[in-house]
């Protein structure tokens, strides 16, 4: 187990946005966190990732409390994540944005670390390759379609060697193909031990992939359990077509 | 090795045209290569850190003073009267930063503009330490172990201070910290996600870069042997800004080109139209941001690449 969440609550004014949420993710583990719009997906996301503080509850990472850390604490502590909407550094190259993902493996030297500089480079132009963007290592980043832009948001993630990645959304806004590819990458991440927990609506593309999923409304966990479970857990179709619906 | 020998080259070159000039042009030429050593510490603020600051003049004017007042009112050696002045750069610099994260872009400005303003007013208003709206003046450089630098030689200290700044910005810019740098101009969100300390990163460039600039005011101190209030006012402060924005933000090689264009440009300009040149660097700065945001270097780019 890698990932704790007990108790994790967060009011914004008299909305319950997350309510006392409970879940675990285990190393090398696909973990799905699905639910309708404005289930409580991406506030829980942020809680984990430092972005917006919590109101109760825990969050423990490889056995430390992490809640009220900033966000470039927690990266330091090896969880890296992705945005839903891209967010390269618009003014660099495709591995100086990757090197910026590598930046808490770096020693705080800056002079008389060539040596360091070669092969966190050769590392990320590795990675660039690895996620599926080869030959374009030294493209400015501006030039990539939206579905390059994501990979190279993974890319940068995984240069910071994280134990935990959190993906917001990897899917959103790709094609098919785009999408297929990206959950290859994704069952590959896992297979070298980085546990991944992945916010996604799109069920098509989360069931198949994920090992285990856990289901949101309205803040609080309603199902949990093997994707085949969850998709035929009645709270779940409830949920998501209203109870009125013939399933 | 190859690297290090160019830069052993350009020492030598540009120092030694210092020794066939005459009086005049010696002058003329450290103003440039000042101005110079300032667009490069800016650039590395303005165009790599993101930081809109418009205090970078005005530690230039405080490494000018400070160096003088502590030679010659407090009577420190000239080593230590430089490192005292490069210290209280980095303090105030600090001072400035520090609060100043809290604010991003146009509070940022506003802060600084309000600091360089009340530094132009601590020179009028400082009585006997800062010698009012008259300055300081007759002085000159004092002796170290019984040698004065003087003429070319001079010069081609000033050659040495603009090769170190260039070197240090341009090793800082190659390393971590400079990705770090733009990747908090770029995205503050995502940079701290990849786990960069977004505050710690601009206190670091705004402190480092206002020191730079500090020490190129310590040695401009020494050009004109006077320094006054009318020097550091808000007009120079603007025209570093034009620099670095006209040659290309984010470039050290926008910001040399910037400088010696902006500073030269004068010179050729006043036989033409007089006083009028603020007009043309006006229309040149619109022009700049309207159809070339990315500066000469930015359009050297687009030619090479419709050529190739």
């Amino acid at each position: 187990m890698i990932l704790a969440v007990a108790g994790l609550s967060k009011r914004f004014g008299g909305l319950t946005a997350v309510a006392g949420l409970d879940f675990v993710v285990g190393k090398g583990e696909i973990l799905g966190l699905i639910g309708p719009n404005g289930a409580g997906k991406s506030t829980t996301f942020n809680l984990i990732a430092g972005v917006s503080g919590a109101d109760a509850g825990e969050v423990c990472f490889a056995g430390e409390p992490i809640l009220g850390l900033a966000p470039h604490q927690i990266a330091r502590r090896g969880i890296m994540r992705t945005f839903q909407h891209n967010r390269p550094f618009a003014g660099m190259s495709v591995t100086d944005n990757v090197l910026v993902g590598a930046h808490v493996r770096f020693s705080r030297r800056v002079f008389g670390n060539a040596g360091e500089e070669r092969a966190q480079r050769d590392r990320a132009e590795g990675l660039v390759e690895f996620v599926g963007l080869s030959g374009l290592q030294a493209a400015d980043v501006v030039t990539l379609s939206f579905g390059q832009g994501r990979l190279l948001e993974i890319a940068r993630a995984l240069a910071g060697e994280p134990r935990l990645l959190l993906l917001d959304e990897p899917a959103a806004g790709l094609t098919p193909v785009e999408a297929e590819r990206i959950a290859g990458l994704i069952r590959g991440i896992a297979a070298r031990g980085i546990a991944v927990l992945l916010i996604e609506h799109d069920m098509r593309f989360l069931l198949p992939l994920a090992h285990r999923v856990v289901v949101l409304n309205f803040g609080a966990k309603i199902a949990e359990g093997t994707p085949e479970a969850v998709r035929a857990d009645p709270a779940v179709l409830n949920a998501y077509l209203g109870s009125h619906a013939p399933a | 090795m190859k690297r290090l020998l160019s830069w052993v080259l350009a020492a030598v070159v540009l120092s030694g045209i210092a020794f066939f000039m005459g009086g005049y042009a010696n002058d003329v030429y450290r103003k440039l290569l000042l101005w110079v050593a300032l667009a490069l510490s800016y650039n590395f603020l303005f165009g790599i850190s993101g930081q809109v600051a418009f205090s970078h003049f005005s530690f230039y004017g405080i490494g000018a003073y400070a160096v003088v007042i502590f030679v010659f009112q407090l009577g420190l050696p000239l080593p230590l009267a430089v490192l005292a002045a490069a210290g209280l750069c980095a303090v105030l610099a600090a001072a400035v930063a520090i609060p100043s994260t809290r604010l991003e872009g146009f509070y940022l400005a506003l802060a600084t503009l309000a600091f360089a303003q009340l530094f132009v007013v601590v020179l009028n208003e400082g009585g006997k330490v800062t010698g009012g709206p008259g300055g300081l003046a007759d002085y000159r450089l004092p002796e170290i172990l019984g040698f004065r630098l003087a003429g070319p030689w001079y010069t081609a200290l000033i050659v040495l201070l603009v090769l170190g700044t260039a070197a240090l910005l341009w090793r800082l810019d190659r390393s971590w910290f400079g990705r770090a740098c733009r990747a908090v101009r770029d995205s503050p969100e995502a940079a701290a996600a990849m786990g960069v300390d977004v505050a710690r990163t601009k206190v670091i460039a705004f402190t480092l870069a206002s020191t730079l600039a500090g020490f190129a005011g310590m040695a401009y101190a020494f050009v004109d042997n006077t320094v006054s209030p009318t020097i550091f006012g808000l007009e120079n402060a603007f025209l570093l800004l034009f620099m670095v924005i006209i040659g290309g933000s984010g470039s050290h090689a926008g910001a040399v080109i910037g400088a010696v264009l902006l500073y030269l440009l004068p010179f050729g300009l006043s036989p033409l139209i007089g006083h009028h040149h603020a007009l043309v660097f006006g229309v040149v700065m619109v022009a700049a941001i309207l159809l070339q945001p990315k500066g000469l270097v930015g359009l050297a780019g687009l030619v090479r690449r419709a050529r190739a």
